[in-house]
């Protein structure tokens, strides 16, 4: 689970019903509204960055939006963690010992 | 995460990246702030992906990064962050990541056919000291090298270059940025006579008029492209945007005018617009003659292939024969003043560079042929569109440059500089803006971008190349090499005058058995370069012992000998120098995993092993021929070594780096640190502070020679969002070259081009030097005619298609990184190859086949893409190089511009069939 708080622009007449649009988006919800310049901060929620990726080039393709970018990113609860031994990947001998496979193709 | 966690963890967001931009929030708002963020430590640093250089803050908690943010002080970006800037706090934590040293072992021995074991640091440097004595006995140092890296921070760079140059007394380092920035370089040095843009990003605030070349910043500059965007959305009917690319892309979105061109024919337009200029008598006729001189130089120079065939394969052999003939098509015996169907000798293959100044009237003789008929019907490259189109297009184009209402900067990366002719096309550039007057000025000049996060601040200013030392100085230079003898305390002759080899040249060497050790830093080469199957080969078949220092098992790892586990951007202290000659710094903000190591660390490691009379005695360089030493070897400098206080027995870590004045700089430094570790200093145990003992020695090279950095402890500090150089009296300096801002500039010239480069030249005309007497030309830049001349590959019957590599926004370099992030990774599953839908029909092919592409030096299999953001021309295929599985430089072409031997990733020819 990520969070990512996007910056928007939208053109100013059309401020009220961007907002709506936006906040009916999955996981989309819009924080902060500045009337004169059209600035929104909008959170997105989203199970993996894949999907915040595709939700932030939707908004961008929205009508009506003049910019959005990535501002802020919190990923604090997503776990890896470290293999005590080799890699899987230098352990497949096929793939460390010689030349990869797949370079031979 | 329960719900009323995740409820305040996105007031929480959302009102810090409020606070980020400028929003006002409420004091509710900012409460929440406090309460999700208060066990979280932010701490300013660097974007380890391109070169914009954008500010991050990265957020630290228990250990561990849980958070970044754009940095809303940082100039450069003002708080916001591309898509790629957001992975910076993931990139350490992918599940592969190496922790330990591995070695291809057989019954607890070395065996390059042996599997990949994992063994300790002593063992692991134990057998590279072994490997790599054994060659520098055997074959010198010259048998030896260093791939190395525009994203090394500073200190490693100057640690690798320091250890190599001084130490080992070779020249055989050069990093990836040859791939990326050498054809900048050479056109900076040879038009100005010191590297580095004169301009900055506020040009892009100043101007009316951006004008891209090859660069699709859209995608590979995102966030100067915001602050294009916002420019151009400010002032709609005013701001011009011309877009001129072989491949129509997202840049264009925006654009006023898209010009697709065909490969290699930028260097006719760019003369078409210098013909305009002077037949419209716009030029700057003041600027020009107070400030410039005209010049040119050989146009036999090659193709920066090998001058014989014994290596190549058979496919590759007609291409291979160019290097030494060329026969001139009608396009060039236009452009070049020749006969269609000459055959020219290259008989400047070895003196590329050299040059001569020629008077006005030879320049204009020069440009003369490029008139809008000729290059109109030349460069156009869209079949579909029309000439009379095209053609209006380019008037349009030389009209926006001429405007003298109008300011104008030029933007490039990768289109003009990996380009069989890439000095040549830069130094295009420089022409135009020069003769224009439109150069040094806010909002006027030509731009050039960088890829790499610091090929400028560590690739170029520490001087990583084979031919270069720190603060623009060169190898071959007895001055220089005087200069930095003495600076690094050396005996006098320990520097090598030979030019080492360049980056294609190790791998080239490392095939025909001239260099048998190899040190990998901080890049990916064995994935990045063209023509990779040679050396793929190279690598695993030859006898040679290849060391790869990396957090990953990267392609270059897997064929290397030893692997070394190395630290990452956020796990030690660094300093990066962006494109408009930004230097930035950051803290370490966690420990690496493991065992990984900074590679500072591991070079002052390695550098224990070795005493002052294993490296300074006697050494054969091949082919060494200079003023002063013998030829073919360096002398023994061990007798001035023990007048000068040195012991034969003093290891190199003594006498290059734990000297008596860096180990003055003690570790632990509260002041700067700020509870922060230092894990290189920990590990070294001596109290010292490698990183900031490292810049503070280097930085003592630019002092007063045009290249003054602030100290290691100012660009750390909590307010400091980087400086960019020339930094006198505490202040930097916005746009070199013009006396309102650049305190280097003579009182009272207003301008001056005061770089001290090949300052001195002979004079001649369009053909050649007419008075080998050398005339200076003190203060001046050089106005280039440089003419076209064809790709030395193009389509054919059997290869019937151009084939070009680069970038997509989600992923950077290799893939290396970013492709870390399993999510980041699924959004550009595999490569694909872009191509027209009439050329897939044609084929019998359809989106989403795969296909194979072929050209004479291999093949790769890719997803076939139709539509999307890549549309490329009728003739024309694109595919992006990041993907591991999809390995396009098994395609790509060799070729590199013979002056700055920078590889033309750009232009090959293939054939495209369904797999």
């Amino acid at each position: 689970m990520n969070i990512s708080a996007i910056l928007a622009v939208v053109l100013p007449e059309k401020l009220d019903t961007m907002v709506t649009t936006l906040n009916q988006l999955p996981g989309v919800e819009v924080h902060h509204i500045e009337q004169d310049s059209g600035r929104l901060i909008l959170t997105q929620e989203a199970e993996s960055i894949d999907d915040e990726i595709k939700g932030l080039k939707m908004i961008k393709k929205l009508p009506g939006i003049i910019m959005a970018d990535m501002v802020q990113h919190y990923f604090g609860e997503d776990e890896h963690s470290y293999p005590p031994e080799l890699p899987d990947e230098l352990n497949d001998q096929s793939e460390a010992v010689c030349v990869p496979a797949f370079l031979n193709e | 995460m329960e719900i009323t966690r995740r409820t305040l963890l996105k007031a929480s967001v959302a009102a810090s990246a409020a606070a980020t931009v400028g929003i006002p929030i409420s004091e509710v708002a900012a409460k929440t702030v406090d309460e999700a963020e208060k066990d979280w430590l932010w701490d300013k640093s660097v974007c380890r992906f391109c070169g914009t250089g954008c500010g991050i803050m990265v957020a630290t908690q228990d250990g561990r990064i849980v958070a970044t943010k754009g940095d809303p002080d940082a100039p450069v970006n003002r708080g916001l962050n591309c898509i790629k800037g957001y992975f910076n706090g993931k990139i350490q934590y992918g599940k592969d990541r190496l922790t330990k040293p591995l070695l291809r072992m057989t019954d607890g021995k070395f065996d390059k056919q042996g599997k990949f074991q994992a063994v300790s640091w002593d063992r692991a440097m134990d057998e590279m000291e072994k490997q790599f004595k054994q060659v520098y006995k055997e074959q010198g140092p010259h048998g030896v090298a260093i791939f190395g890296s525009g994203q090394y921070t500073i200190p490693e760079g100057y640690a690798a270059a320091k250890l190599m140059k001084a130490g080992f007394r070779s020249n055989n380092i050069d990093p990836n940025a040859r791939h990326c920035m050498a054809s900048a370089v050479v056109a900076f040095i040879q038009s100005f006579g010191i590297d580095e843009p004169s301009g900055n990003y506020d040009d892009i605030e100043y101007t009316d008029t951006v004008v891209t070349w090859g660069a699709n910043m859209a995608e590979c500059h995102p966030i100067l492209w915001a602050r294009v965007s916002d420019r151009k959305l400010g002032d709609v009917d005013n701001v011009k945007l011309i877009n001129l690319t072989t491949c129509s892309n997202q840049t264009s979105d925006i654009a006023d005018s898209e010009i697709i061109f065909k490969p290699g024919t930028d260097l006719a337009i760019w003369n078409y617009i210098a013909r305009e200029i002077v037949k419209r008598d716009a030029v700057d006729h003041d600027f020009v003659n107070k400030h410039c001189v005209f010049a040119t130089g050989p146009y036999d120079i090659g193709y920066g292939m090998r001058p014989t065939s014994k290596y190549a394969f058979e496919a590759e052999k007609d291409i291979q024969a160019k290097e030494l003939e060329v026969v001139l098509d009608a396009d060039e015996a236009i452009a070049q003043r020749r006969r269609a169907g000459e055959r020219v000798k290259q008989k400047n293959t070895k003196a590329p560079v050299k040059h001569w100044q020629i008077s006005f009237d030879e320049f204009k003789r020069g440009v003369e042929p490029y008139t809008l008929d000729f290059v109109a019907r030349l460069s156009k490259g869209d079949p579909d569109e029309s000439l009379a189109s095209h053609r209006q297009k380019l008037q349009a184009l030389a009209d926006a440059y001429i405007d003298d209402q109008r300011k104008v900067v030029s933007f490039w990366t990768m289109g003009m500089n990996q380009h069989y002719r890439g000095s040549w096309v830069n130094e295009q550039a420089y022409m135009v803006h020069l003769l224009l007057g439109k150069q040094a000025k806010p909002g006027d000049g030509a731009f050039s971008l960088t890829g790499q996060p610091s090929a400028c601040g560590t690739a170029r200013e520490v001087g990583t190349f084979a031919h270069r030392l720190p603060a623009d100085m060169v190898v071959a230079n007895p001055k220089h090499r005087a200069r930095s003898e003495k600076l690094w305390k050396l005996p006098p002759k320990t520097l090598n005058p030979k030019v080492g080899a360049h980056i294609m040249n190790i791998l080239r060497g490392l095939e025909d058995g001239k260099i048998k050790f190899a040190w990998v830093q901080v890049n990916n080469p064995f994935q990045a370069s063209a023509n990779a199957n040679h050396w793929i080969k190279a690598a695993r078949k030859m006898d040679n012992f290849i060391v790869c220092s990396d957090p990953y098992p990267t392609v270059s790892a897997k064929v290397a000998d030893l692997i070394l586990p190395t630290a990452m951007i956020f796990e030690k202290w660094g300093l990066y120098g962006n494109a408009e000659r930004r230097t930035q710094g950051w803290r370490q903000q966690v420990n690496a995993p493991g065992e990984a190591r900074t590679d500072v660390w591991q070079a002052l490691e390695f550098s224990k092993r070795f005493k002052l009379k294993e490296v300074w005695g006697k050494q054969k360089i091949p082919g060494l021929k200079s003023k002063g030493f013998t030829d073919g070897e360096l002398p023994d400098v061990l007798q001035q070594a023990k007048a000068m206080g040195y012991s034969p027995e003093d290891s190199l870590y003594d006498v290059l780096f734990a000297t008596a004045q860096n180990r003055k700089v003690a570790w632990p430094d509260e002041a700067v640190a700020k509870g922060h570790a230092c894990n290189t200093a920990e590990w070294l145990g001596e109290g010292w502070f490698p990183e900031k003992a490292l810049f503070n020695e280097y930085r003592e090279f630019g002092l007063g020679h045009e290249h003054d950095l602030a100290d290691f402890d100012t660009y750390m500090s909590d307010d400091n969002r980087g400086l960019k150089w020339p930094v006198v009296d505490g202040k930097e300096t916005e746009w070199r070259f013009n006396e309102k801002y650049d305190p280097y500039v003579t009182k009272g010239a207003g301008f001056e081009f005061y770089g001290k480069a090949l300052k001195a030249t002979p004079v001649g005309d369009l053909d050649g030097v007419t008075d080998k007497k050398k005339k200076p030309l003190p203060g001046r830049a050089k106005i280039f005619f440089r003419p076209y001349a064809a790709p030395p590959e193009q389509p054919d019957n059997n290869y019937d298609l151009w084939f070009s590599t680069g970038r997509v926004i989600e992923h950077w370099h290799t893939g290396t990184m970013t492709r870390r992030v399993p999510e980041l990774h699924r959004a550009v599953p595999t490569a694909q190859l872009f191509m027209h839908p009439y050329d897939a029909k044609q084929r019998g092919l359809k989106r989403n086949d795969v296909v194979v592409v072929e050209s004479r030096r291999g093949v790769f299999k890719a997803l076939l893409e139709t539509q999307g953001r890549n549309r490329p021309a009728k003739g024309y295929t694109f595919a992006p190089f990041f993907d591991e599985s999809v390995f396009v430089n098994k395609v790509c072409l060799d070729v590199t511009c013979p002056m700055s031997k920078e590889t033309d990733f750009k232009k090959a020819a293939v054939k495209v069939y369904k797999a």
